[in-house]
């Protein structure tokens, strides 16, 4: 069973985000880089699915140089080797051209399954992962919260859930999987995991390496622009009426009404 | 009666078999303890020979308890006391070397009787407290039978043997050996003696041949107790005081130094032979008293650890395999890990590391050391532990901290308070290292103010890290994973020698055990207090005037890590004394026997699903002083008894605060 996880390096969730004073990104200083939480879950459903079905997990990631310590993550947790696709004029590239990288990258490889986290926490777009089904030209089921596979390896299972049901789809494979929150419990990396992970293979390539014509990446190429960015207005504390219940509840209702404009 | 030379021979047939058996039982567990990694401790002999006197010989720890202190000390200093007496019998007799001369063979021997009665006394005390009143620790196995039945049969057969000895109307041992004979005066010297002469002098004229019968049973039976003692719980009494010899002398809160190197496999103890020799012997140390278990927070809240437990499935794993391995230690088939086979899973995780058990042990069997060493191969072995650690572990990573927070905020609790930062100005007399549930957690936060102002008012020159100060290691050091742990602590020691920190202080207990006991292991020695020893002193030196008395009724709860790892229990006792009008008042549980508040060894950051709640416990001992305040000197305490105070809804009887905050509001103006 050949496994891909595509995965991305995003900020750490925990850290405070600063914008960048161009306004149109944020601050890159003192900023710690995690693995993307949803591509932990796709990580940890290849490797399950490699434990029952045998086989090998490969990682596929673009991203700058840095991008190789989560390469290395997913690796300490078990996966095999991993590709990383670094080049310069990646810089930004948007989601139909990551998309097309990441394509690019799997088909140099064999691939029975592609998981992906159903979004990136930093630019919650959802796109790459439905994306790269369409350019490989194989099924997706999408935000994926319950994955079996079957026995032969030939087909999959996957639960979705929708409005008050849970759907369920079988789709013949190859196909693409994204990993909905909490799909699994994804590994902590043992130490012998993280150990192996230093001397794990990871293939650099570049665009050129992939066949891809450069001039159609990187920011030049990208086919939106950010316009701005903001900070959320701060959030305010609570606020506690005090006094008689019936007063209390007729300001409660006033404010309700007049400053938070909600009935 | 004449020594007969052959039962003279036979005499010492016997006894030359007893001991060799006996050495031969020692031998076999001293070979299946050295299985273990080799680990030297004979260092510090005075030290050593000290604390074998102390708690060996004067039995310091087993006294601490008060019917079994009193039962055991009467055994054991009964038995000693009739072993020097028959040595010196035996000397007398056998090697014509006398010992005892003029009277005084008739005092040893009025002594020896009542010696005697007293270890009657206290066989049945212990009878009765295990076969009677059956308190919940002890054991009824056979061999506990069997122990106590040996040493009321010595005791007795001696006492039979006297009285036909006397009633046959023959000199007593000791006086018929000494070089010049004494006037007997059975009754007064032998009064116990002479007591069984009168009872069976009620039923038959003479003895017959019956004072030998039981001088041989008497002497048989003491062999037997020499020949069956290594090979039963009586073992403790080798086991136990080379125990106390090898204890450790290392700092009670410094966890052992794990090396990391390339080529290592294997990290923490998967396999029994992976512990240190010196920890399997403390396995056959234990003689099953059970006050580990009486004292386990985990165990009286009804969770699936008993710290007694683990100490005897390891010995009984280590029988069972130890043989196997001793045959062919390559050849050996291989067994699952310890953990989730011979020591279950809750039972690990169960512990608050609050050392009460080791506290309390009267051999210093080291339990805390062993879990934590089990959860080093759980956690960087197999990634195996409670799931609510997974985001505190990849939070430390990344944030240094376990609180799910971005560690650029961690001194935004010092906005505004004109603190010094090392960054900008590294000339202070102290680093404050704030911990992370100071910086992080907005109950504790306030103590961080309130010791701030305070060090300030004082004029203690003092500066923090602010961002550069990461987890000082210790929760992760006992969740088990010591590699993550050794980054944090390397790089704290880094950011410490950059700056030329020389004294640290601390209002965090875990923080203090770590950078005052395990730091140095990392070649990070630096002059370690805790925020309860400043404020005490700068109170002696006047530097702090409380302007008024307060008018609550305090209670003081010992944070483990400050209090039984660090022996500090008369400073914050001392704050609080002074500033308030009423004198603190002590809970049931207090100073080394003080009972955790649940959050210790990384117990902070998992859920507690097992039992009852461990804080509630510890609030229901402060409830029942009627104290109006909870002092506290621990971050971690604060919020688990805060967390309790709610839980049994006494916010208005009872309010937790830090020492300082106490100190605090005596000195507003």
């Amino acid at each position: 069973m050949n496994i891909v996880v595509c995965i991305k390096q995003v900020p750490d969730t925990a850290a405070t985000i600063k914008l960048d004073p161009s306004g149109k990104s944020i601050s890159e200083e003192n900023i710690a880089y995690v693995m993307n939480p949803y591509d932990e879950w796709a990580v940890e459903e290849a490797l399950q699915t490699k434990e029952k079905f045998g086989g090998e997990v490969v990682l596929v990631t673009m991203g700058p140089d840095r991008a190789e310590e989560t390469l290395r993550t997913g690796l300490a947790m078990g996966a095999d080797r991993g590709i990383h696709v670094v080049d310069p004029q990646l810089a930004g590239t948007d989601y139909f051209g990551t998309a097309r990288v990441l394509a690019a990258a799997i088909k140099t490889i064999p691939h029975n399954i592609i998981f992906c986290g159903k979004v990136a926490v930093d630019d919650n777009a959802g796109q790459v992962g439905p994306q790269i089904a369409e350019l490989l030209g194989i099924p997706q089921v999408t935000a994926a919260a319950e994955f079996e596979m079957a026995q032969d390896g030939n087909s999959a299972k996957a639960h979705r859930e929708v409005e008050s049901a849970m759907e369920v789809l079988e789709t013949p494979l190859p196909a693409v999987i994204t990993a909905e929150k909490d799909l699994n419990q994804p590994r902590y990396p043992s130490l012998p995991g993280i150990m192996k992970a230093k001397t794990k293979e990871v293939k650099k390539m570049t665009l050129a390496d992939l066949g891809l014509n450069p001039a159609e990446f990187g920011a030049a190429a990208s086919r939106f622009e950010v316009l701005g960015m903001s900070m959320p207005p701060k959030r305010e504390g609570g606020r506690i009426i005090e006094g008689e219940l019936p007063e209390a509840v007729k300001e409660l209702v006033r404010l309700l009404h007049e400053e938070a404009k909600v009935i | 009666m004449e020594p007969d030379p052959i039962w003279l021979s036979a005499m010492w047939g016997i006894a030359i078999a007893a001991v060799i058996i006996f050495f031969y039982g020692i031998y076999r567990k001293a070979r299946l303890a050295r299985l273990g990694v080799p680990e030297k401790r004979s260092d510090r002999k005075g030290e050593r020979i000290k604390s074998l006197i102390v708690y060996g010989i004067l039995q310091k720890r087993v006294i601490r308890e008060g019917y079994p202190g009193v039962f055991h000390s009467f055994i054991f200093w009964g038995f000693v006391f009739l072993l020097i007496v028959t040595g010196i019998v035996f000397i007398q007799m056998d090697f014509g070397f006398y010992i005892l001369y003029g009277d005084s063979c008739n005092y040893v021997t009025l002594l020896a009787d009542l010696v005697g009665l007293m270890v009657l006394a206290g066989v049945f005390l212990a009878f009765y407290r295990r076969y009677i009143k059956k308190p919940s620790r002890l054991t009824r196995r056979r061999e506990d039978a069997v122990a106590l039945t040996l040493i009321f049969l010595i005791i007795i057969t001696g006492f039979l043997a006297e009285g036909f000895r006397i009633m046959d109307g023959q000199p007593g041992p000791l006086c018929r050996t000494s070089p010049v004979p004494h006037p007997l005066d059975d009754a007064l010297w032998s009064p116990v003696g002479s007591a069984f002469a009168w009872f069976f002098g009620l039923f038959m004229s003479d003895g017959g041949s019956l004072w030998p019968v039981f001088w041989w049973l008497h002497m048989a039976l003491a062999f037997a107790f020499i020949a069956y003692l290594p090979f039963s719980k009586l073992s403790h009494i080798i086991t136990g005081p080379l125990n106390t010899y090898f204890r450790s002398l290392r700092p009670k809160g410094a966890l052992r130094k794990m090396e990391f190197k390339d080529d290592m496999e294997t990290f923490g103890v998967q396999k029994i032979e992976q512990f240190t020799d010196m920890q399997l012997w403390d396995l056959y140390a234990c003689m099953e008293c059970g006050r580990c278990q009486d004292r386990c927070p985990a165990h009286l809240t009804d969770k699936p650890l008993t710290p007694k437990k683990v100490i005897t499935d390891l010995r009984d794993h280590l029988n069972v395999r130890g043989p196997v391995l001793l045959k062919n230690k390559e050849k050996a088939e291989e067994v699952p890990p310890l953990v989730a086979s011979v020591i279950q899973y809750d039972e690990i995780w169960s512990c608050t590391t609050c050392r009460a058990c080791q506290e309390h042990c009267p051999v210093f069997v080291e339990h805390v050391d062993k879990i934590i060493d089990m959860r080093r191969s759980m956690v960087m072995m197999e990634s195996s532990f409670p799931n609510e650690l997974n985001p505190v572990l990849r939070n430390m990573e990344t944030q240094f901290n376990p609180y799910m927070m971005g560690n650029d905020e961690r001194a935004d609790w010092a906005e505004d308070l004109g603190i010094k930062v090392l960054s900008q100005d590294k000339d202070v007399e102290y680093l404050y290292f704030v911990g992370c549930t100071a910086s992080f957690d907005d109950r504790n936060k306030k103590v961080a103010v309130a010791f701030a102002k305070i060090m300030k008012e004082a004029g203690v020159s003092f500066g923090i890290l602010g961002t550069e100060e990461k987890c000082c290691g210790e929760p992760l050091r006992r969740i088990g994973n010591e590699y993550l742990a050794q980054t944090m602590i390397t790089e704290n020691i880094n950011t410490f020698k950059k700056y030329g920190v020389k004294k640290i202080v601390t209002a965090c207990p875990h923080c203090f055990n770590t950078l005052k006991n395990e730091y140095p292991d990392f070649e990070g020695t630096f002059e370690v207090i805790h925020h309860t020893e400043l404020l005490s002193n700068l109170m002696k030196e006047g530097k702090i005037r409380p302007s008024k008395k307060l008018p609550s009724i305090v209670t003081y709860h010992d944070s483990c890590y400050l209090g039984r790892y660090n022996d500090i229990y008369d400073q914050p006792r001392e704050i609080v004394d002074t500033v308030t009008t009423s004198k603190l008042k002590e809970m049931e549980d207090n100073r080394r026997s003080g009972f955790c508040c649940g959050a210790g060894g990384g117990r902070m950051w998992m859920e507690e699903t097992l039992g009852s709640r461990i804080n509630e416990k510890r609030i229901q001992h402060a409830l029942d002083t009627r104290a109006d305040t909870l002092a506290s000197a621990c971050p971690f305490c604060l919020i688990m008894l805060g967390d309790g105070i709610k839980a049994k809804d006494m916010e208005e009887k009872l309010k937790i605060m830090d020492v300082a905050e106490i100190l605090a509001s005596s000195i507003e103006k």
